[in-house]
């Protein structure tokens, strides 16, 4: 089986009815996307496929072989001087200092991520929406609510300051 | 976490009194003991500590805590308690960072494990008091370490050491702050050993802190930002496997018969491991091993044979007082005459839930072992693994990692011993993840309990006697910390009793326990005994008051507690109570009010809420929390959010279900959290 994660090609040696979430985790090592409950309840375990947020704990690994898949490692990017760029939602996280334990946290990014792509001007509503269906145990709920909005300002702020130099 | 730092073996000096000196190339200064309880959590825990029941360490052979400067001006500080959400590091670096005058990008905090030299005892992370009892120690190493810099700079720069001045890593003479060396440079260029100042070195006074009381990001968060961090679910070693444990269907039951079956010809299976009433399988990936686990012929016997009905009917308060513990009795003499107004309330059963399972990764290699475990105390599964294997603890590096949160559940180490077994059988370091089903069945919970309120009142609705009686399973007893027949002295749980006295000015008072075991696991739970006892008393109040016709702040302000305690809780109730508008909620909301003393710290929280019983909205929350100093005010505020959270979820949703002898709840389908 062959899967294409965080833009590079990876050979996969597992067996078919293999869940998404073990074969990034266990099988490939990238262990930031985590297992919480295993019946796509909690998110944890939220990855991007084709830049739809998707609960890899339910998702067989052979139903994306043709997708590209993104987990927490690859929400960054890299600059030409190769030094590590954070995505907004990152940076926002880190600005309203949400996590606690963070063990939810790659999941809740991941979901906010996919969200803005598909709302980048979305009302409080819509934020809690998007976001009430991943379990934070520690309880960071409010911080998380003003991380997404957060992110969404600096993501506007990048986009028209990139029209304002086109 | 880096394997370099987790498998250096120091040598260490002892020097003045308990400050110990790292031998090498560095300046690495640590501290040798301090009382890692604090008073009131020693009273709270019941006098049995006091009188030597709990093993202490021998001798300052090594640090506990410790910090090391290296020359390229790096300064790494080696802490005993773990980080599950709390933000532990980050407060004790920013305490560190104070005192020693370091530049705040230049720190690391690294956790430190029993394979450096740790007294087990002294490196725990549970009750409350990491704080509390680090506070004073970590700023003794960095005001040491502090005068040792200034003595040595002052020596290279021949000065006298009143015009050196410590800022930022760095250190200047008075008069010509342009010219700075690093400390790391000082560490570079000093000749000969490192020695201990004869004075005890002064602490900075609290005009001066410029990093205790500020809040400061936390340290932890780039690499859990990133996907980096390594939690004990996410360890990895080459060649590992991963293993799976047969349960039983009842608490308590025995394995009086296993056989592999057809287990052993399962796909992926590496060895099937059955031994002293424990059956496992080790495969190439978690699903092999738990579908081979079906495999497996196995047979139980006994256990617990307990229903929900029974656990209810056993959890009450009996009304003949059969059993009564005195727990607090205030006003002598008989109970008054008067009117009496009764209430009681259940408290279900409940699960951590925290969203990391239990996990542990263990190599046996021979008489050596190296265990990646999430826990909040790596001296439990140590020994235990130790005795499984029967080699000395010594032999066992636990290297402890992130924790996906604790709450109490991770002092609970079956996991660590589970992944031994395996892993001494397979010949191959094993990974044991527990799956959610496992994580709500097996591990241990909070234990439900029964509170009955009676207050008697006069004729002019005055309150003369309140009376709280709780009935409750055991939470500190139980879990192996202390031998079983303290329990039976002590007669009640203290845990159990967290939260359960009255603190108001009633002229009556008397609380009574009813120690009630279970041959159910049960045990810490955030808060501990908290949880049910405050719910209990403060929502029994709002039943008086509104029995009476009586505002609720009004009726707590008209019995606040006598003394300083009082006037703690006067300011937190008008605080909370001004920041709400108490008593002009929104047309179609109410509000409800509680106010708390736990452990030295005073809260007060009023809630919001809308809609009905059957579709109720919780809007609001505002909570005033007098805690004394605060070292990370941001991170205080957002553990007091959490907390909320936590508090809501457990009180609106969250109920374990007993089937028979066994939690009948699997998942979050069956055990849904709040969400935002």
């Amino acid at each position: 089986m062959e899967l294409s994660i965080n833009g590079q090609r990876y050979q996969v040696d597992l067996p078919e009815d293999e869940l998404l979430l073990w074969v990034i985790r266990d099988g490939l090592g990238m262990t930031g996307t985590k297992y919480g409950c295993g019946i796509g309840i909690c998110g944890s375990c939220t990855v991007m496929v084709d830049g739809q947020a998707r609960r890899s704990c339910v998702t067989p690994a052979s139903a994306v072989t043709d997708a590209e898949i993104t987990t927490i490692e690859g929400l960054a990017t890299y600059d030409d001087a190769g030094q590590e760029v954070l995505h907004p939602v990152q940076t926002a996280f880190i600005e309203q200092q949400v996590p606690q334990c963070s063990w939810c946290m790659s999941g809740q990014m991941m979901t906010a991520a996919a969200f803005l792509q598909e709302n980048a001007e979305p009302t409080p509503e819509e934020i809690e929406a998007a976001m009430s269906a991943n379990y934070c145990r520690c309880g960071c709920y409010a911080r998380i609510r003003l991380a997404v909005a957060d992110a969404a300002n600096q993501i506007n702020e990048a986009g028209t300051e990139g029209e304002s130099e086109s | 976490m880096s394997d370099e730092n987790t498998t250096t073996q120091r040598r260490w000096k002892l020097s003045r009194r308990q400050f110990l000196i790292g031998l090498g190339a560095t300046l690495t200064v640590g501290i040798a003991s301090a009382p890692i309880l604090t008073r009131e959590a020693r009273l709270a825990v019941n006098q049995y500590f006091q009188t030597g029941g709990l093993p202490t360490p021998d001798g300052p052979a090594s640090p506990f805590v410790w910090f090391e400067i290296t020359p390229d001006n790096h300064t790494t500080i080696y802490v005993p308690k773990v980080e599950m959400g709390q933000g532990i590091h980050t407060t004790l670096a920013q305490i560190a960072a104070d005192e020693l005058e370091l530049d705040w990008s230049t720190i690391t905090v690294e956790q430190a494990n029993l394979s450096q030299g740790f007294d087990e005892q002294m490196i725990f992370t549970f009750g409350s008091t990491s704080t509390m009892s680090l506070f004073k120690p970590m700023r003794q190493i960095g005001a040491t370490m502090r005068v040792m810099l200034r003595d040595a700079a002052a020596e290279q720069l021949n000065a006298s050491a009143e015009q050196i001045v410590l800022e930022n890593s760095q250190v200047y003479l008075r008069e010509n702050p342009e010219n700075r060396l690093s400390y790391g440079e000082v560490i570079a260029a000093y000749q000969g050993d490192w020695v201990i100042p004869e004075d005890e070195p002064v602490l900075k006074s609290r005009d001066k802190w410029n990093m205790i009381g500020r809040t400061m990001n936390r340290v932890d968060f780039q690499e859990k930002i990133t996907g980096r961090a390594v939690y004990g679910y996410d360890a990895r070693m080459d060649g590992m496997a991963y293993g799976a444990v047969a349960r039983p269907p009842r608490y308590g039951a025995s394995l009086v018969r296993a056989e592999a079956g057809t287990a052993s010809d399962m796909p992926g299976v590496i060895a099937v491991v059955i031994e002293d009433g424990f059956a496992g399988i080790v495969a190439q990936t978690r699903q092999q091993a738990r579908n081979a686990l079906s495999n497996l012929v196995l047979e139980w016997d006994g256990g617990s044979t307990m229903t929900q009905d029974e656990l209810e009917a056993y959890m009450r308060v009996p009304e003949d007082a059969t059993g009564a513990i005195l727990v607090q009795r205030e006003g002598g003499g008989a109970q008054p005459d008067g009117r009496v107004i009764q209430a009681d309330y259940w408290t279900p059963m409940a699960a951590h839930a925290h969203l990391e399972p239990q996990a542990a990764l263990v190599s046996v290699e021979g008489e050596r072992v190296i265990a990646y475990i999430s826990t909040q105390h790596p001296g439990i599964p140590r020994g235990d693994i130790a005795s499984l294997l029967d080699i000395p603890p010594e032999n066992i590096d636990i290297r402890v990692t992130y924790l996906g949160a604790g709450f109490g559940r991770k002092l609970g180490q079956d996991v660590g011993v589970e992944a031994a077994r395996l892993s001494r059988s397979a010949g191959v370091p094993v990974h044991v993840g527990w799956s959610r089903e496992e994580d709500l069945q097996y591990g241990f919970h909070r234990p439900p309990s029964h509170n009955m309120l009676t207050a008697i009142l006069d004729s002019n609705d005055r309150i003369l006697a309140l009376e709280h009686e709780f009935a409750g399973g055991d939470v500190f007893f139980g879990n192996g910390l202390l031998p079983n027949f303290v329990g039976n002295i002590l007669g009640n749980d203290p845990m159990t009793a967290f939260g359960a006295n009255i603190y108001y000015n009633f002229d009556h008072r008397r609380v009574f326990a009813y120690r009630r075991p279970l041959d159910i696991p049960t045990g810490y739970w955030r808060s501990l005994g908290s949880f049910h006892n405050l719910f209990a008393l403060e929502t029994f109040l709002d039943e008086v008051a509104h029995e009476i016709e009586v505002d609720p702040l009004t009726l707590r302000m008209d019995y606040l507690p006598e003394g300083d305690l009082g006037e703690r809780f006067r300011v937190a109730l008008e605080t909370v109570t001004d920041a709400s508008n108490w008593g002009n909620a929104p047309t179609g909301s109410a509000q409800g009010l509680a106010v708390c003393y736990d452990r030295g710290t005073v809260g007060a929280l009023v809630i919001q809420v809308s809609g009905d019983l059957e579709n109720l909205s919780i809007d609001q929350a505002w909570c005033a929390v007098d805690p004394g100093l605060v070292v990370n005010p941001d991170g205080a505020a957002a553990q007091i959010q959490g907390q909320i959270v936590m508090g809501l979820s457990s009180a609106m949703y969250e109920e374990l279900v007993l089937g028979d002898g066994l939690v009948s709840t699997q998942n979050f389908h069956m055990y849904p959290l709040l969400t935002m």
